[in-house]
């Protein structure tokens, strides 16, 4: 693959258990707090209580009366989206006319996942079919075209927890190939008991606070959230300041096992190689790594082998200490940290490790810790074998 | 970026394979399986387009596909079809990239998963039926089989999952990320949603499918899979070559159609998406195919094997209740299709395609 034309970022926004929007989720990344707690939002007859990450009981979500219709996964996202579209100096007036892709990655967001209906219907108690009329009206990426009235590309990507960084991989090649002139591009999920009943089913959720790349790590701990990005053309944004570039995407699959990741970690690599192609960077550029790390013991494994074998000596983190797992999610958000820690030339501390693995051959940064250079890498690994990669630039702004 | 149609990969209610599809457009009808549901006491009979995937066998033994569900092994048999037709089985694989567009997704497993819990409690959560109830499990499942370690993506757009997902195949090969895509669209049926769909439409569910009678309800459930094998437009293409993939609100901004293409609309009985396809078509004719296979988000994928099988062979299959005549020979040298989708808030995909 040969080098691609970098894609501008002019906004971001992001929500999670780390915080409401991506000042206050900075000041809790850097304040080393992190609260996970029994979710507040569904109950289970489970006999351990997982700790979630959930956005704060006091915070309401800033939605008018039509918004509130949606699923919780598109609530996240139109936030998300809105604070990254004010953020590139965009509304839905000045939007007009001009052609405005939507490429979001989720996991719950997509799928029909209705217990409750479910239940009803299988215990004959008159289910409430409003419950899938939601469904049926809460696609994200369609939700955000039709609240801001735009004419362009939708595109939900449903690949597991690689779903927000495949988004903003793709998003930028809308721009690349003119099929768009702006694209909203991230992540959005919503915490469920269908998947917290999930990941506890395959026994990689931990029972306490997760401890990605630790020697202890059990698993993961769930989260919600949403992030999300606005990039643009360079005819649209013209002498607008930029947050940063898109300089490189790059996806393989391992085609390995449904779940668990391939143990050399070959289709990481190659997804690897594919995104420093098209960024025309050398690994020896990246200033630090976002990693997927998500606290499980297969996960983290073979990402310290790779991280150690591609990217020695370069420092990483993981974020989902402070997010939880976001799923779908995660790569949009972690796409925005990652942005931000550029422009503010540090990274945090991978919070929940203390003791080192040594079957891992590399650790992560063990407090904030100050970065060199102005290229970064965020990577997700996800179920079905997907690995994805993005090399993201700092901007101007 | 063009692209090149060089396998197709089908499996619907009227069969599996271009065989059988080129025999339900010479016959111009296929009658659904009629399908009983019971649910707490009561027995209601629904027309189905159900997608039988015997065939998968000749490809994939018995015994690795103990665990796949139907979703999944409806998937794997577009995508062997797909590989067979465009003689490909046997090649190398490691640049080949997978696109799953789908509507629903695995309804089956998903609601297997939630049985396994409502019924036996939260402890047993069923590891397996999760695993394949995500949505991608589909296309890992391609992957693995057929070892393509090239980019993997599944994509979920409702009644534009298809048009989009074009829209990435044809990305990954102008990136050159690939050389090939292996393009599915794929949606199966399930008693849970005969039964949200009766509550909906109620009657107008029974069918026949009128596509052209906009202001009626007259869709009849289906589920299948349609392959396509995609590559750059740089070899010739054994079906025909997709011109051009676009997606837009007509709503917002009013879709202008090109005015030298015949239309394929994915009208399909829904009358929610009647008016758009009013609006847009005026006096224009154009045809329709649902009532070959049915009512679901992927049948675009239906609809753009059956333009690329009609560019490749050269006449245009009209069905018997359009009311024209059965057969057109396509004569002109570059002849041009173009398929046509609308959701009901007026989001559509037009894909163009030419031999």
């Amino acid at each position: 693959m040969s080098r691609l034309a970098p894609i501008a970022i002019t906004g971001l926004g992001c929500l999670s258990g780390a915080g409401v929007n991506l000042a206050e989720s900075m000041q809790t990344l850097f304040s080393n707090q992190r609260n996970p707690q029994p979710s507040r939002r569904f109950t289970t007859g489970h006999p351990h209580c997982y700790p979630v990450l959930e956005l704060p009981a006091e915070f309401t979500l800033p939605l008018d009366n039509q918004e509130k219709v949606y699923a919780r996964s598109c609530q996240l996202a139109l936030v998300a989206a809105r604070e990254a579209l004010t953020d590139a100096g965009w509304d839905e007036r000045s939007l007009r006319g001009k052609r405005v892709g939507v490429c979001i990655g989720t996991t719950i967001g997509c799928a029909l996942n209705c217990d409750d209906f479910y239940r009803a219907y299988k215990e004959d108690d008159n289910p409430d079919i409003g419950i899938i009329k939601r469904y049926l009206y809460s696609n994200p990426a369609a939700v955000i075209a039709q609240q801001f009235r735009l004419d362009g590309p939708t595109q939900t990507i449903a690949n597991a927890c690689s779903s927000g960084t495949d988004a903003i991989g793709i998003g930028s090649s809308w721009l690349r190939a003119g099929a768009c002139d702006i694209v909203i591009a991230g992540g959005a999920d919503e915490l469920a008991r269908v998947t917290y009943s999930g990941f506890s089913s395959l026994m990689i959720t931990d029972p306490e606070p997760c401890k990605p790349f630790d020697l202890k790590r059990k698993g993961l701990n769930l989260g919600e959230g949403a992030g999300m990005l606005v990039l643009e053309h360079e005819e649209v944004r013209q002498e607008k300041k930029v947050r940063g570039y898109v300089l490189g995407y790059g996806t393989a699959c391992d085609a390995y096992h449904l779940t668990a990741p391939r143990p050399d970690g070959a289709g990481l690599k190659q997804a690897l190689a594919e995104a420093f192609a098209t960024a025309g960077v050398s690994a020896k550029q990246i200033s630090f790594t976002n990693a997927h790390g998500t606290g499980t013991p297969d996960n983290d494994r073979v990402e310290s082998r790779v991280l150690n074998e591609i990217l020695p000596g370069v420092p990483f983190v993981s974020t989902k200490g402070y997010t939880g797992h976001t799923l779908g999610a995660a790569g949009g958000i972690e796409a925005v940290f990652t942005l931000a820690c550029l422009q503010r030339k540090e990274i945090p501390a991978n919070i929940g490790f203390s003791e080192a693995d040594p079957e891992l051959p590399a650790t992560p940064v063990q407090e904030n810790t100050r970065i060199e250079g102005d290229i970064a890498l965020s990577e997700s690994l996800a179920f079905g074998g997907n690995n994805a990669a993005l090399i993201l630039a700092r901007g101007d702004a | 970026m063009r692209m090149a149609i060089q396998g197709i990969g089908i499996c619907g209610g009227f069969g599996q394979g271009v065989a059988a599809l080129r025999a339900a457009l010479q016959t111009g009808r296929v009658e659904p399986q009629e399908v009983c549901i019971e649910h707490k006491g009561m027995t209601d009979r629904l027309p189905v387009y159900q997608a039988a995937v015997d065939g998968l066998t000749e490809f994939i033994p018995k015994r690795a596909l103990r665990r796949i569900d139907h979703f999944s092994k409806m998937t794997l048999l577009g995508a062997c079809l797909a590989l067979k037709d465009a003689d490909l089985l046997e090649a190398d694989r490691s640049r080949t990239g997978v696109v799953i567009a789908t509507g629903y997704g695995t309804l089956k497993t998903t609601f297997d998963f939630l049985d396994s819990y409502l019924d036996f409690g939260y402890s047993c959560s069923s590891p397996t039926h999760f695993s394949n109830s995500v949505h991608n499990a589909a296309a890992a499942h391609v992957s693995m089989q057929f070892k393509a370690t090239a980019p993997s993506l599944t994509l979920t757009q409702f009644e534009m999952s298809v048009s989009s997902a074009l829209l990435t195949a044809q990305i990954w090969l102008a990136e050159n990320r690939v050389d090939q895509v292996l393009f599915g669209a794929v949606d199966e049926s399930c008693e849970v949603l005969h039964f949200w769909r009766k509550k909906f439409f109620a009657e107008g569910e029974q069918g026949p499918i009128r596509p052209f009678a906009l202001e009626t309800q007259s869709a009849v459930v289906g589920e299948g899979v349609s392959f396509l094998l995609l590559t750059r437009a740089e070899q010739d293409a054994a079906y025909a070559f997709i011109d051009r993939v676009k997606l837009g609100n007509h709503d917002v901004c009013s879709l202008r159609l090109p005015q030298d293409v015949r239309l394929i609309v994915g009208a399909d009985g829904h009358k929610e998406t009647g008016p758009w396809y009013a609006q847009v078509l005026k006096d224009r004719t154009a045809t329709a195919y649902a009532p070959l296979y049915g009512s679901f988000p992927a049948a675009a994928g239906f609809d753009l094997a059956v333009a690329a099988l009609m560019l490749r062979e050269r006449k245009l299959y009209l069905l018997e209740d359009q009311g024209v005549p059965e057969t057109t020979d396509l004569q002109a040298t570059e002849e041009k299709l173009a398929c046509l989708k609308f959701g009901p808030a007026g989001d559509y995909g037009l894909i163009q395609l030419s031999n």
